[in-house]
């Protein structure tokens, strides 16, 4: 990795460089960089922390260090962000065409540089068109359809974009910004290869620009298709990597990427906050938690990543600590689709369903696309008893997201509520492919074998075990797996799982009607095996409850002694004194 | 609230209706005389007022047609001068709609050419539109639809119509290239039709010329800019028209028109053809498609018609019909992941509660009806050969419908189930069906597998009858034929002494459900045609029971109040069903089958050749090609292989694409056969094993596949000589046969046990199996297997010694009846061996008197084997010969018999022959 003093002048450059050139998220991702990289207190001089935007001077001051600028051994690589810029005859034009595209008149900003050949301008034109025909489009599928109908709304720039930016790039006269504008116009056109490789191109010649990444990610849907990429290593990569691995459910290898990126960027809100994302998948909900009341304490009106936050204070169900969440992010802005969401969540937790789905849906009203608003707008409906409204909605959750584990485990609910375990099934059967290592998902599915319409008990059982096998936290599975066993004739395996419980709830200090149920079971179990001694410190330990066991425990220490004594007489003899 | 579904297809307003406004407005303007303007003569202008009934009347359409389209169409309909009139003025009008304040002048001119409420106001001569009139409240409705409209939409509207205008300007030259020599050639043959004189003119012909032209092309004449998938959709579309088209032929007689000229309504009806695309339409295309795939599915190419769906998709995203159709398309390629994808996708979307004919549940029950996703899933496990998660699935579909008192669908299931039950080898149902059907189990009391199934059979057969879904009941009828035939019926319960049981099967009981279910057709003949498709696909699943697939969600039968709407687009053009007569036909088959196993080949044979005549459109391909092989078959058994092979070559040709078919299996069987008699042995195991591994290797699954393999495994054992081996293999099939409940096979593997032990010499032990198998086809009625295993029997006793000849004599005579009568070509001459032989072994005969009694035999066997090149029996038929004519001491025929003999021999051990013109067909 570069060393912090690199990444910084990069970034630094590169902000300018975003914000010239209106990519303003990529340029607020970069910025949070900037601002996360650990500050060598020996070099902490105010001067090294004032932004000098885009000013030539700076510029022409960096454009002399890419040979200094020492990049990892073996690897060559322009680190430092080397844009010639054009000479800007129509330096006016530009400065008014940004100005109306500050202001978000796009198309009069893109009118303004009709003429403009300048790459810059083309850049920004064409962009200033997306954006409009984005706009337009988002506007006319509310005016045509709904939000919530599909809808064959297109960005109606695209083809002249496409065209412009095609014939750019076979000339060779094309830069990376306009390279990044042109794979979003192929991705949004279905050309996903086309995309992929404009896009490696983009980021390869100009790395800091975190949409393009972003974009790329999107594409890549596999592993496959992960390792087919052409990148030029650069620290940059390392991000989208993280990021990417967290995308195909591969969270430890995402989870190392992050704590390597630590190293540099040692306050970066961004990485905390997808540290916690992966966290969350793994179901670790009290790190979560500490990340994330971490980054409200240093960034209070952050609302993206939130709607996390609150699955994480519903699954522990803290009621004032959801609606202070709520409440907060409501005052910060209340039409973000994580607000909306987390309001849901919060009337979810209250048992309040149909306000909850009003949340929800309101959600799906700003971004359509919203995957967990469809999904939790799902449980809402089968909290409600409407299960068709609860499969259709999941159904649309799978829709736009084939690998949502989530959704199809809610579908699979669903049927299962509506009495149809074996249709069932097969939905389960798609969640756990997708989420291997959630016990929860085995469990739902070992339930449904179970059922008395299946009693696919050998099955069952097979699923408890693989839910036993990673982290069951709510230690389901092995009293099942006893259970199963013993109901199936199997007392060896019964009494194996049932001391396996046993040590478990022992460890957990867990006390309660299946700590009893284990004791009587092994109990009788080493009873009948003639085994007294292990029985009767069993049967004690039954003594301390009440309850009908008790008798029996009682009576089985009695039957045990009356037997002992009686079977071998002599022995007796001997022992007693 | 029931989920997120969207109400379809409100009246909207688009520039397709804006141009139909305007042409009405040519069409009446207002204070007019009697005829406007550019038109010449009452019959012009009513010729303009039908074209624009016709395209008001196809104004829910999913996709309209284009500017350009509609300019064809106005070309085809009137005179050349006043068309390019009447284009240039929609054209104009058109394009001076440049502002939002235009659309509203033009909307509020447009309500002048509405008659008032006091039309009785106005003169005669005026065109005034009745406002009450299809085309004044298609206007009224326009008008409407545009003051609702808020200034968004008009704004939208406004765009529309800029592209709509602007395609017809710029659809020239971006789309010459590919279009412009088809729609020039087209144009012409339009305006060839215009001019023929189409009073008797069939309306198949316009769209095969259609096809045949857009073979040519590869175009379709006025679908410029479609891409071509939806050009192929509107070209299926076309066929789909034309028996439309015939109801208003019907129509015509009646038409209070008066001056229409003869062949106009015809014009319009063939541009009418041209853009039918509405809701409907789409659904009369994907329901016909549905039927094609269940008739024959591979000859639907999987992706060509994937794309078609999800363009359809597109255009229409609350049509979940698309991912039944894709469902159906990945089950009859045989694409499982696809299939099960798409079956689920189509349930989570639609719950059952799609099609036309849906009536939503009048009790408020909004459950959805996923009862009928199970059985379609069950149905998808069976077509894939995985009969235990089918019948897990079934059973759940049974459970949830009776929980939704589903009554069709439980009926359909139990039907399903039975097919199930009879398809596959499953050995014990045991828990499976346990508590939740079977009235028995809750008493206690298991049942055997055919007991299961006949509980079953006659739940579904009363069902069917309560509810009175006839197509159900007659292939339940057809299923309880088939129960009939092959197993016995044992009494359910049976207390006391059981030696009153009388333990065969009843042809009677055969025969009476096979009439029962033909008495379908005349009932749907009695009915009236108006009310017959009470879902004319509800029951495409059931036209072939080997095959069933589901797409009786798309209908239901109790939906027949509603389906006049389907009649319109599916017409058939008799009036019984093609369903119906599916299920007739294979009545028809399983009639041959019947008479096949009780012994009688000319009934089996007629009852084929009823099939191919009759029932060849209507029936699914492979009931088809089962009716061929069955002719085939009996070809070879009765004419020999020559005659066989070239029939095979005719119907491979025909049934080119039925994958996995009956065909390649009747051709393996034939080749075996022939290598077999040809003692061409190791083709013979190898075209053995090729059959074999036509199975599916999951246990219970292609039993008949399976059992017919290893009895020819055997057999070609046997003819290898290796005794031992050909006992084991026919043992363990023995053992399978009874396992699985197969009565029938057991019977001639059985008499295969007794030919093995004869062929070892070992008479004695071959005797029982003789006798067990004599009983069993005793038992089954299975004559001409029984005769057949009465010659063995004889043969057995002759090789015991000649003391048994005249028992084993009046053994063969007594079978002669029904060999001479039913039997094939080998079956025949081996009976007059083993007369002959009995004759010879017989101390009473004396061959000098009686010789010709003995010759005349040898001589006809001889013959008839040589046509079956069965080289072993020929030769032990001319040695027989030989030696007699030894005995008489007529050289000459003896010389003659001797090399006969010799070159048999020669042939049977020497079975390569390369010019055997047989063999290169393999």
């Amino acid at each position: 990795m570069s060393s912090k003093e690199s990444c910084r002048s990069e970034l630094r450059i590169a902000i300018g460089q975003l914000t010239n050139r209106c990519l303003y998220s990529a340029s607020k991702w970069a910025a949070e960089q900037l601002v996360g990289i650990e500050q060598d207190p020996a070099k902490f001089t105010p001067s090294n922390t004032r932004f000098q935007r885009g000013s030539s001077s700076i510029r022409r001051k960096y454009r002399t260090h890419d040979i200094t600028a020492t990049p990892t051994a073996g690897v060559s690589y322009v680190a430092t962000p080397v844009m010639e810029e054009d000479e800007l005859v129509d330096a006016d034009f530009y400065l008014l065409a940004k100005s109306y595209f500050d202001c978000r008149e796009y198309k009069r900003a893109a009118h303004v540089l009709r003429d403009q050949i300048g790459r810059k301008s083309v850049f920004l034109r064409s962009y200033a068109l997306y954006l409009a025909g984005e706009k337009r489009k988002e506007e006319e599928m509310i005016e045509l359809d709904g939000p919530l109908g599909k809808s064959d709304a297109m960005n109606q720039e695209l083809v002249s974009i496409e065209r412009e930016l095609s014939t750019l790039r076979k000339n060779g006269t094309v830069d990376p910004f306009c390279l990044y504008l042109y794979g979003l116009v192929l991705k949004q056109k279905g050309n996903e290869n086309l995309a992929r490789t404009v896009l490696v191109e983009s980021v390869n010649s100009y790395p800091w620009n975190w949409n393009a990444w972003t974009e790329l990610q999107s594409l890549c849907t596999t592993v496959d298709i992960l390792n087919s990429l052409n990148l030029s290593s650069h620290w940059m990569k390392d991000f989208f990597l993280a990021s990417t691995y967290q995308e195909l459910r591969m969270y430890s290898e995402s989870l190392t990427k992050y704590e390597y990126l630590l190293g540099t960027f040692g306050f970066s809100n961004y990485i905390q906050a997808q540290i916690a994302k992966a966290q969350y998948s793994l179901r670790e909900f009290d790190q979560v938690e500490a990340i994330f009341e971490e980054l409200l304490r240093t960034d209070p009106y952050r609302v993206e990543d939130m709607d996390m936050y609150s699955n994480v204070l519903y699954a522990k169900e803290c009621f004032s600590a959801l609606s202070y969440l709520a409440h907060r992010v409501f005052m910060t802005d209340k039409y973000r689709p994580e607000s909306c969401c987390i309001i849901g969540n919060y009337y979810s937790l209250k048992g309040q369903h149909e306000k909850s789905v009003v949340y929800f849906r309101r959600a799906l009203k700003l971004n359509k696309n919203y995957l967990s608003a469809w999904t939790l707008m799902g449980h809402e409906f089968v909290e409600m008893k409407n299960t068709p409204a609860a499969v259709d909605a999941y159904r649309r959750a799978v829709d736009i997201d084939p690998c949502d584990y989530r959704a199809w485990y809610g579908l699979g609910q669903a049927y299962e509520m509506m009495g149809m375990p074996f249709y069932a099934l097969h939905y389960f059967k798609k969640s756990v492919f997708l989420q291997p290592n959630d016990s929860r998902l085995w469990i739902a599915m070992a339930q449904c074998y179970e059922t008395d319409q299946l009693r696919m008990l050998d099955e069952a059982i097979k699923c408890y075990r693989r839910a036993s096998n990673c982290n069951d936290r709510e230690a389901i599975a092995l009293h099942q797996l006893a259970k199963l066993h013993s109901e199936l004739g199997r007392p060896e395996e019964a009494a194996f799982y049932y001391r396996k419980d046993l040590e478990r709830m022992e460890s957990e200090e867990r006390d309660g009607p299946n700590m009893v149920e284990a004791l009587l079971y092994l109990a009788k179990y080493y009873k009948s095996q003639k085994r007294f001694e292990e029985a009767e410190v069993y049967c004690t330990r039954l003594l301390d409850y009440t309850g009908p066991e008790r008798e029996t425990a009682k009576n089985l220490l009695r039957g045990m002694r009356s037997t002992q004594s009686s079977l071998p007489p002599t022995d007796v003899d001997h022992f007693t004194p | 609230m029931t989920g997120i579904l969207k109400q379809p297809g409100a009246f909207a307003i688009t520039p397709h209706k804006v141009s139909l406004c305007i042409l009405l407005k040519i069409y009446a303007p207002p204070a007019q005389i009697s005829v406007p303007f550019p038109f010449s003569s009452v019959s012009q202008h009513n010729r303009l007022g039908l074209f624009l009934l016709a395209l008001t009347k196809s104004c829910d359409d999913i996709l309209e047609p284009k500017l350009d389209e509609l300019i064809n169409q106005l070309r085809l309909v009137s005179q050349n001068w006043e068309a390019s009139w009447l284009i240039d003025q929609l054209i104009s009008r058109l394009s001076s709609l440049s502002s939002p304040d235009d659309l509203f002048n033009f909307f509020t001119d447009i309500r002048g050419i509405l008659g008032g409420p006091d039309t009785g106001a106005i003169e005669d001569d005026q065109v005034i539109l009745d406002a009450n009139s299809n085309l004044g409240l298609f206007l009224r409705r326009c008008v409407l639809a545009f003051n609702l409209l808020p200034f968004e939409g008009v704004c939208h509207l406004l765009t529309n119509l800029g592209i709509y205008c602007k395609e017809e300007f710029s659809s020239c030259p971006p789309y010459e290239e590919t279009s412009l020599d088809g729609s020039s050639s087209n144009l012409e043959t339009y305006s060839e039709y215009e001019n023929m004189d189409l009073e008797n003119f069939v309306y198949e012909k316009v769209s095969e010329e259609i096809e045949a032209r857009k073979e040519a092309s590869e175009r379709v004449p006025f679908h410029l800019h479609t891409p071509n998938a939806l050009l192929s959709l509107v070209d299926d579309i076309n066929v789909a028209a034309d028996s439309a088209s015939k109801q208003t032929d019907k129509v015509r007689v009646a038409s209070p028109y008066e001056d229409p000229p003869s062949n106009m309504i015809q014009d319009i009806d063939s541009s009418g053809a041209v853009f039918l695309r509405s809701n409907w339409q789409v659904q009369g295309y994907l329901q016909e498609q549905a039927d094609t795939i269940e008739k024959n599915g591979s000859a639907i190419s999987l992706n060509g018609f994937e794309i078609i769906l999800r363009q359809l998709q597109k255009l229409a995203p609350e049509l979940h019909r698309v991912h039944f159709l894709s469902y159906l398309n990945g089950l009859s390629h045989d694409d499982y992941s696809a299939a099960l994808e798409n079956l689920h996708c189509y349930f989570d979307y639609s719950a059952g509660n799609e099609g036309f004919d849906f009536i939503p549940p009048a009790g408020g029950n909004s459950f959805g009806r996923y009862e009928i996703a199970l059985l379609c899933l069950g149905m998808m496990h069976f077509h894939f050969g995985h009969p235990k998660l089918a019948l897990e699935v079934l059973t759940e579909a049974v459970r949830v419908s009776q929980q939704h008192s589903n009554d069709t669908c439980l009926a359909y299931t139990l039907a399903a189930i039975s097919n199930l039950l009879f398809e596959n080898g499953i050995s014990s149902t045991a828990g499976i069906l346990g508590s939740s059907y079977s009235p028995f189990t809750s008493m206690g009391i298991s049942l055997s597998v055919q007991q299961q199934l006949f509980v079953l059979l006659r739940g579904s057969l009363k069902r069917a009858e309560n509810l009175k879904l006839k197509r159900l009941l007659a292939s339940n009828h057809l299923a309880m034929a088939k129960f009939d035939l092959t197993h016995v019926q044992r009494p359910l319960l049976s207390f006391g002494p059981k030696s009153s049981l009388k333990l065969s099967t009843c042809p009677v009981n055969v025969c009476k459900e096979l009439r029962l279910s033909s008495h379908l057709i005349s009932d749907f003949s009695s009915e009236s045609s108006a009310m017959t498709i009470d879902g004319a696909f509800s029951t495409t699943w059931l036209r072939n029971l080997q095959k069933p697939r589901g797409s009786l969600i798309l209908c239901q039968e109790n939906g027949s109040g509603n389906s006049s709407n389907v009649s319109q687009f599916c017409a058939q053009p008799t009036s019984i069903p093609g369903s119906v007569l599916q299920v007739l036909g294979s009545s028809y088959i399983l009639r041959a089958t019947a008479w096949e196993l009780y012994g009688s080949t000319p009934m089996a044979r007629i009852n084929a050749l009823v099939h191919t005549t009759c029932f060849a459109d209507a029936s699914s391909s492979s009931d088809a090609a089962l009716a061929y092989v069955k002719l085939i078959q009996h070809l070879a058994v009765f004419k020999g292989y020559k005659e066989a092979f070239s029939a095979l070559k005719i119907a491979e040709d025909k049934f080119l694409s039925v994958s996995k078919s009956q065909i390649l299996l009747l051709k393996l069987q034939l080749l075996h056969e022939h290598a077999l008699h040809r003692g061409h042995l190791k083709l013979a195991q190898k075209l053995c094993d090729e059959l074999g591994v036509l199975a599916s290797p999951v246990t219970g699954v292609d039993m008949e596949l399976k059992t017919e393999a290893s009895l020819r495994h055997a057999r070609t054992l046997l003819a290898a000589k290796q005794f031992r081996e050909a006992a084991s293999v026919a043992h363990s099939l023995f053992c399978m046969c009874y396992k699985y409940n197969l009565q029938v096979e057991n019977a001639s593997v059985l008499l295969l046990l007794a030919e093995i032990h004869k062929k070892s010499g070992n008479a004695v032990l071959g005797l029982p199996y003789a006798l067990a198998s004599l009983s069993f086809c005793i038992s089954f009625n299975l004559d001409l297997l029984k005769a057949s295993a009465t010659l063995t029997l004889a043969e057995l006793w002759l090789s015991l010694g000649s003391s048994h000849a005249t028992r084993a004599l009046n053994l063969v005579h007594g079978a002669f009846p029904i060999i001479l009568g039913h039997g094939g070509l080998e079956l025949r001459s081996r009976a007059y061996i083993v007369e002959a032989k009995c004759y010879l072994c017989d101390t009473n005969f004396n061959v000098f008197e009686d010789s010709n009694l003995v010759i005349d035999s040898l001589r006809q066997a001889s013959q008839e084997l040589q046509l079956l090149e069965f080289h072993e029996l020929a030769a032990e038929a001319f040695y027989l010969m030989a030696m007699i004519y030894d005995k008489l001491g007529q050289l000459e025929e003896r010389e003659e018999a001797a090399s006969s003999f010799q070159e048999h021999i020669l042939a049977l051990n020497n079975p390569q022959d390369p010019n055997d013109p047989l063999v290169s067909i393999y």
